[in-house]
């Protein structure tokens, strides 16, 4: 048997999924070791193991490969435990990240928090400036070199920042993508003084325009390049000498993987690693039963993250916002759009009632959690309005203090509010479910999308007592609640799903018409690049597919959208057809008629995506059918449940999904308990087990907001 | 002054809601709900109809935006839009030029009174607007569309959206020009008038209103993008309306614009009683003048409610001018961060709490015919900084309130336009935005961001240097923090910028226009000794080597390294610029807070290490003296800081004498000054400064020196600018010779003390 193994280490949990080229899929769940995480690594391997009765080694023998998702970069980043790196630039223009382009004082934040401008800041900057140093050359916008590099200078600047003890250096200079012999060189000055020095080129890392951006993607990279290889190359080793003779693979931002003994070299692209699982594998399994367009939600106790998958492809953007600063690096386009079960309900000051985007944490938590926390959560809502089961949360794991949660609930908007518990309750849920929805619907919208023509899925452990709920506000199609064998670790299981990816990009600003053999010759060059790195992972792929694209926009219009572009030479007639799509894209996402197109065109940054498919396919394994049980034999109890303010509490069936199978149909009301979540049905839905397990939620008649 | 008959009636001012809804004739019916059914609105309903509304808002923002041609709306966030009641009162604004709110409600009043009966007010009807005598909008490059919502057959409420539109006419390219002489030099004003009936743009409006431009297409596309905006409001406003009923939505939308009002009510009342003062300047009425025009404000609080009284204000003169819309938009620009940050911007609500005592025919509340095209970043964002330093002043005096005291932010916005022929032989106009990256000002607790932005528009943006060289034919030398330039303080002034730039790929030399206040006194106010931030300085160094230099492998870091002619740019100018002139640009810094002698010398020496604040100016300003390795010298430091004590001494007639010692706790009128049963007190050293509500201030020790002795970042000959003369004025504790102001003002400029009740 041949298995591969998706291993997801998240802050609290190490998931790990393996499947079988057989279609069996197994997965196991143990508690994250920071800040030693290759141990927990091999911990959850072992478990792994055991669960398919196989030694650690048989396991690690018969592994194609292990796909790898690590929060380690990212998390390095968001606390500032990084290492200490150098930067040299273009003289003049070493306050660019310090500037910040002045959107570094609000990046990434939410309304309310650029409304109140009094407390907004820039972060600390990513270097002092002792370390950031201007190094005399220039080249202009064509590329041409206005000041040849001073080497004198340069090697002198490089001695300094030697002298303060740097771990790495990050080189970034103005225009470097459209000519970089100054940051070659400079690199070779670095390494006359310190041979084998962390060096991170723009050219190489982020080849597109706008300096800030690049400049901060070189320095975040550099700044966890190193320490990314001190964690993975053990990791390597020990999985090695445990019997691995397949590749280690890292999740990339982009839903595809890298190998680990390249990701330390591109650092920043392993950032969105583990944001990105969960919309892999929804990807995956939207492929399994037909949905071509999903809205993905993953709601946890503190982050609701929501992707989109468009004609079966997830929504990717080309930029991120890490820290306040935005960052040139290709992922799947997830955003957190506040806060999941563990918001805190809360009343301002003039006595409105409001839900999160402040969440209790995993410390102190939920006031349920009886662990200190006295503010309300939405968790705490969910268990007074019955829909939680205090003894049987996540499988009996945890047990919930109703108590705690009503004095919560009571103290801090019931009483002021002059309400009973329960109606604070109810006021708690349905205004969370609302938020939601319009939140949800913002990202749709905002990618041009109609909510409509979406399938959701509702995964994480709080999104499936909410999902009946906001997904009808935003009229999505039905609800999939991904329950099959994968759900237990459904981000682990996009891991092992996914294929391996490398993106390679380069700006190379114009205005239209450009040359067609100049295009041509640049995506032919870009093709070899992403091909030889595809080939420098070390896995035997199926087959190569690449994918071309171009940033355009319209010369007087801000927004750039990365369009398709036809594979072979390209001939004029092709890149008006470029255009077109283009033209039309813009329409679809913007609005019709939205475009200025007497001001031209230009295209901005050319990208190849190539994507090598690896031969074992992933998939979701049948569930066992029912074998002559009813939905009735899966009935463990009633108890009353408010699931919609306007009905109050009602009587309402639970089901224990360990005894639902495929074809089973429950009407609603009813709540199915399962070990990892808590799934709602509302009295206007019908809920149905489909072949593979999950739990597919449909409105019984039309309603719509 | 110029006054036109017939003029007065497109003047809109905000009135009593139950006067205008009696002035709509009854033909036109008004959706209005009673204080019951807001009072019985259930918490659920509300939180989610209010979260639905600002979905609604927000979702109008991002489709103008990204309709938007104009690199004001995509670079600049120069726009904004709202949703009113049926009225016209703002329930929701937007998070960008806060400016604008104050002038959309005007729109809706003044439709309301002139158009119901003819040629109506119907459904499916927008109407375009760009008087800002009406409202809409500042000035007349602020194009409105706004648009009624029926529901039923009732007048529902009233959508609108507003951008900066880059040209509609006028004389010179952008619609505005130093050499205006009345409005009839700039841009039409055309007040409102139906662009869309029955839901179709009218072709015949849209080419009465794109003939006017010198980008007619993109003028166009712009207002299409805010039809579209006005369209995804009401789409979405009548599906939530269909849900939740009329009703129901109006009174959670008059609820929130009460809940605003009874909040900043609330916050009003915590604060003492009292009147505060401040003084700011237009240098420059137009191209080649040299005066200095003055904008008075006197700020009362008493109870709940503020009251901004102008009077004093300078004449309408010349092109600085702004309407009635300007001077409101200047006290909203600073009561929405200052005072509502954590209020919800229902502004309609917030807008009942103050009143407006201005001069008609003012700098500040001009009448017609007057040039205003300027208005926004002239007068009107002056009337801001005078708000936010009253507003400051307030706040200092409660400790409660103590976290949103904030320092003036850059004092204007620094105009240069440049146009020409690009690289790719095309004509260009462009906007050096750059200077977007003006500095915060100081609070009590923590130094001014640096490069932070403008503080009218809480999302600005500034371009990378690569953008600007691949869309404009332009080397930027340098574009970087200017060190010093931050107000200095016991808590600095955060820094702003520069940029040096060279013509690049063009065969034709640029014209160029320098519009900017701010260069002989200072707009950017330091609050409690706090030095203000710098004065802006453009410069054109005529016939220059730069591009030698780099001919020769060397590029230039500082002015000094550039050599030819230097022309000092005005505050209003129109030139060329050759190709071979060098063009350097250094915008406005915030305030400082507090006297920089008292600032912690570890904050002074991190400043130096991260070239903030030059280690001449750490020496001569904060008294801070560093050794070789960049570390505070503490004996050096402690002696050099008794040396500038004694200099101000010396310069102000103080001779030493016993002071009782510092007073802790108690009232305070901000860092320096205590009071107690009516005294006022020096904080430091106890040493009493005189009786509240007299004018002790004027009675302090104080020196006046030239302008350059406040620091490097100050301009040190006025009369460069100006014929006035410009003092660095400080008034000193007479105990400790603690600075208790510091300012950069012209020679005349009044003392008053602020006056609180205890």
């Amino acid at each position: 048997m041949t298995y591969v193994i998706g291993v997801d280490v998240g802050g609290t949990f190490t998931d790990a999924v393996a499947a079988g080229d057989d279609g069996t899929m197994l997965s196991a769940k143990m508690p994250s070791t920071p800040p030693n995480y290759a141990a927990g690594v091999i911990q959850v391997l072992e478990a792994l193991a055991g669960r398919a009765g196989l030694s650690l080694a048989d396991l690690l023998a018969q592994a194609s490969h292990i796909s790898h998702g690590t929060t380690s970069t990212l998390n390095a980043l968001v606390t500032g435990d990084v290492g200490k790196v150098g930067w040299l630039t273009t003289v003049g223009h070493r306050d660019s990240i310090y500037i910040m382009n002045v959107v570094g004082r609000y990046a990434g934040n939410s309304p309310e928090q650029i409304q109140d401008i009094l407390k907004t800041r820039k972060p600390t900057p990513l270097v002092p400036k002792s370390r950031a140093k201007e190094i005399v050359e220039r080249i202009d916008y064509k590329g041409s070199v206005i000041v040849p590099l001073d080497e004198d200078q340069a090697r002198a600047a490089i001695a300094e920042l030697l002298a303060e003890d740097v771990e790495a250096i990050a080189v970034s200079l103005l225009w470097s993508f459209r000519n970089p012999a100054h940051e070659a060189r400079l690199r070779e000055l670095i390494h006359e003084q310190a041979p084998g020095l962390y060096v991170a080129l723009s050219s190489e890392l982020s080849p597109r325009i706008r300096e800030f951006s690049r400049n901060a993607t070189t320095i975040m990279s550099t700044q966890v390049g190193p320490s990314l290889g001190r964690y993975l190359e053990p990791l390597d080793q020990r999985l090695r000498q445990h019997g691995l003779t397949g590749a280690l693979l890292v999740m990339q931002g982009t839903g595809g993987t890298v190998a680990a003994r390249e990701a330390p070299k591109t650092a920043i692209t392993t950032v969105g690693s583990v944001l990105t699982g969960g919309v892999t594998g929804a990807a995956r399994l939207a492929e399994q039963l037909g949905h071509r367009n999903v809205i993905c939600t993953d709601v946890g106790g503190t982050t609701f993250l929501v992707g989109l998958i468009v004609d079966g492809e997830p929504v990717e953007a080309t930029t991120a916002v890490i820290n306040q600063h935005v960052i040139d690096t290709p992922m799947l386009k997830v955003q957190v759009i506040g806060s999941g079960g563990g918001a805190i309900a809360h009343l301002d000051a003039g006595g409105n009632l409001h839900v999160g985007p402040r969440s209790a944490q995993a410390v102190p938590g939920p006031a349920c959690y009886d662990q200190g926390g006295t503010e309300p959560t939405v968790t705490d809502a969910d268990l007074v309005l019955g829909i939680i089961n205090p003894d049987n949360f996540l499988g009996g794991q945890k047990k919930l203090s109703a108590q705690r949660a009503r004095d919560a609930i009571g103290a801090r908007i019931a009483r002021p509010l002059g309400l009973s518990v329960e109606d604070a309750a109810a006021a708690i849920f349905a205004v969370q479910n609302e938020q939601t929805a319009d939140l949800v619907r913002k990202v749709a919208v905002e990618s041009g999308q109609d909510p409509r023509e979406f399938v959701m899925y509702a995964f994480g452990g709080a999104g499936p007592m909410h999902c009946f709920a906001y997904g009808a506000q935003l009229g999505v199609k039905e609800t999939v609640v991904p329950l099959g064998q994968s759900a237990a670790a459904f981000s682990a299981f996009g891991l092992a799903a996914s294929n391996i990816t490398v993106v390679k990009e380069i700006s190379d600003p114009a205005t239209f018409p450009v040359a067609a053999d100049h295009v041509t010759k640049t995506f032919t060059e870009l093709e070899a690049a992403a091909q030889a790195a595809l080939g420098a992972q070390g896995v035997a792929v199926e087959q190569v597919m690449l994918r071309r694209e171009v940033d355009i926009r319209y010369s007087m219009q801000l927004a750039e959208l990365p369009t398709p572009v036809p594979a072979g030479p390209l001939t004029d007639a092709d890149l008006q057809g470029v255009v077109a799509e283009f033209e039309s894209r813009y329409a679809r996402t913007f609005g019709a008629g939205t475009g200025f197109a007497d001001a031209g065109f230009q295209f901005i940054t050319y990208r190849v995506h190539a994507t090598g498919v690896l031969p074992v396919k992933v998939t979701t394994p049948a569930a066992e059918p029912a074998a002559g049980r009813g939905v009735g034999d899966a009935v463990s109890g009633r108890r009353p449940v408010l699931l919609d303010p306007r009905r109050g509490f009602e009587k309402t069936t639970i089901y224990d999904y360990a005894r639902l199978a495929p074809g089973h149909v429950i009407i609603g009301p009813a709540i199915v308990e399962v070990p990892t979540t808590t799934v709602a049905v509302s009295a206007a839905d019908t809920a149905e087990i489909d072949d593979f397990g999950n739990l597919i939620l449909r409105r019984n008649r039309e309603e719509q907001s | 002054m110029s006054w036109i008959p017939g003029s007065e009636v497109y003047d809109s001012r905000p009135l009593d809601p139950e006067t205008l809804r009696a002035a709509v004739p009854g033909t036109l019916r008004l959706h209005t709900v009673g204080q019951a059914a807001i009072d019985d609105l259930d918490p659920l309903t509300y939180e989610v109809v209010r979260h639905r509304l600002w979905s609604i808002t927000d979702e109008m923002g991002e489709t103008l935006k990204r309709m938007s041609g104009s690199v004001v709306v995509t670079e600049a966030n120069d726009f904004d839009f709202a949703l009113c009641d049926e009225l016209g009162q703002e329930v929701q604004i937007g998070l960008y030029n806060t400016f604008l709110s104050a002038s959309l409600d005007l729109a809706v009043y003044w439709t309301l009174q002139h158009r119901a009966d003819n040629p109506g007010i119907s459904e499916g009807d927008m109407f375009l607007c760009n008087d800002p005598w009406v409202g809409g909008g500042l000035h007349q490059n602020d194009a409105t569309v706004f648009a009624p919502m029926f529901f039923d057959g009732q007048l529902f409420g009233w959508t609108s959206a507003v951008a900066h539109e880059l040209d509609v006419g006028g004389v010179a390219p952008g619609s505005w020009t130093p050499r205006a002489q009345d409005v009839f030099w700039e841009s039409l004003p055309t007040p409102p008038i139906k662009v869309v009936r029955d839901g179709v743009l009218q072709r015949d409006v849209e080419d009465m209103w794109t003939r006017r431009s010198r980008m007619p297409r993109l003028v166009a596309l712009d207002l299409r993008a805010k039809v579209g905006a006005n369209v995804t409001g009401q789409t979405r406003l009548r599906r939530l309306l269909e849900t939740y009923g009329p009703d129901t939505v109006k009174a959670v939308m008059k609820r929130m614009m009460d809940d605003a009002e009874q909040r900043l009510r609330a916050k009003l009342r915590d604060l003492p009683d009292g009147t505060w003062h401040a003084t700011g300047y237009q240098e420059h009425s137009g191209m080649d003048d040299r005066g200095v025009y003055k904008i008075a404000l006197a700020m009362t609080k008493t109870g709940d409610r503020l009251t901004f009284d102008f009077r004093g204000t300078a004449e309408q003169t010349g092109m600085i001018n702004c309407p009635y819309s300007g001077v409101r938009a200047g006290i909203m620009s600073s009561l929405l961060p200052v005072l509502a940050g954590d209020i919800p911007w229902a502004a309609g609500g917030l807008m009942r709490c103050f009143d407006i005592v201005v001069d008609e025919g003012s700098m500040i509340n001009a009448s017609f015919p007057a040039a205003v095209g300027k208005g926004p970043v002239g007068p009107a964002w002056a009337v801001g900084n005078l708000v936010n330093e009253c507003l400051a002043k307030m706040l200092d005096s409660r400790p409660q309130s103590r976290a949103a005291v904030q320092s003036v932010c850059g004092g204007t916005f620094d105009m240069v336009a440049l146009a020409g022929i690009d690289q790719r032989q095309y004509p260009f106009v462009s906007l050096v935005m750059d200077t977007m990256a003006g500095g915060y000002g100081a609070g009590v607790d923590r130094d001014g961001v640096d490069t932070g932005g403008m503080f009218v528009i809480p999302m600005g943006r500034a371009p990378d240097a690569e953008m600007t060289e691949f869309t404009s034919p332009v080397l930027l030398l340098w574009r970087r923090e200017e060190i010093d330039s931050g107000g200095p303080g016991q808590q600095r002034g955060g820094v702003s910028g520069s940029v040096c730039l060279i013509p690049h790929d063009t065969p034709v030399p640029m014209g160029a226009v320098f519009s900017g206040t701010g260069k002989a006194a200072t707009q950017n106010a330091g609050l409690a000794g706090g030095y203000p931030g710098n004065t802006q300085l453009d410069l054109v160094i005529r016939g220059s080597d730069a591009r030698d230099l780099l001919a020769a492998g060397q590029v230039p870091r500082n002015l000094d390294d550039i050599h030819g002619q230097r022309d000092v740019m005005a505050s209003e100018v129109e030139t060329g610029i050759g190709l071979q002139d060098a063009v350097f640009v250094h915008w406005q810094s915030g305030g400082g807070y507090g006297d920089p002698v008292r600032r912690d010398p570890a904050e002074v020496a991190h400043d130096v290490r991260e070239a903030k604040v030059s280690p001449q100016a750490a020496a001569s300003i904060y008294g801070v003296v560093l050794d070789g390795g960049g570390e505070v010298d503490e004996a050096a430091t402690t002696g050099r800081r008794a040396d500038l004590l004694a200099q101000r001494r010396a310069a102000s007639g103080i001779s030493p004498r016993d002071v009782p010692g510092s007073v802790d706790g108690g009232e305070a009128l901000d860092v320096n000054v205590a009071v107690s049963a009516g005294q006022v007190l020096c904080r430091h050293c106890g040493t009493g400064l005189g009786r509240l509500g007299e004018p002790f201030l004027a009675e302090l020790p104080r020196i006046e020196a030239s302008p350059g002795t406040a620091g490097p970042h100050v301009w040190a000959d006025p009369s460069t600018y100006v014929d006035v003369p410009v003092v660095f004025r400080q008034v000193l504790c007479p105990g400790c010779a603690t600075a208790l102001l510091s300012q950069v003002v012209p020679s005349d400029h009044p003392l008053v003390a602020d006056h609180i009740q205890p």
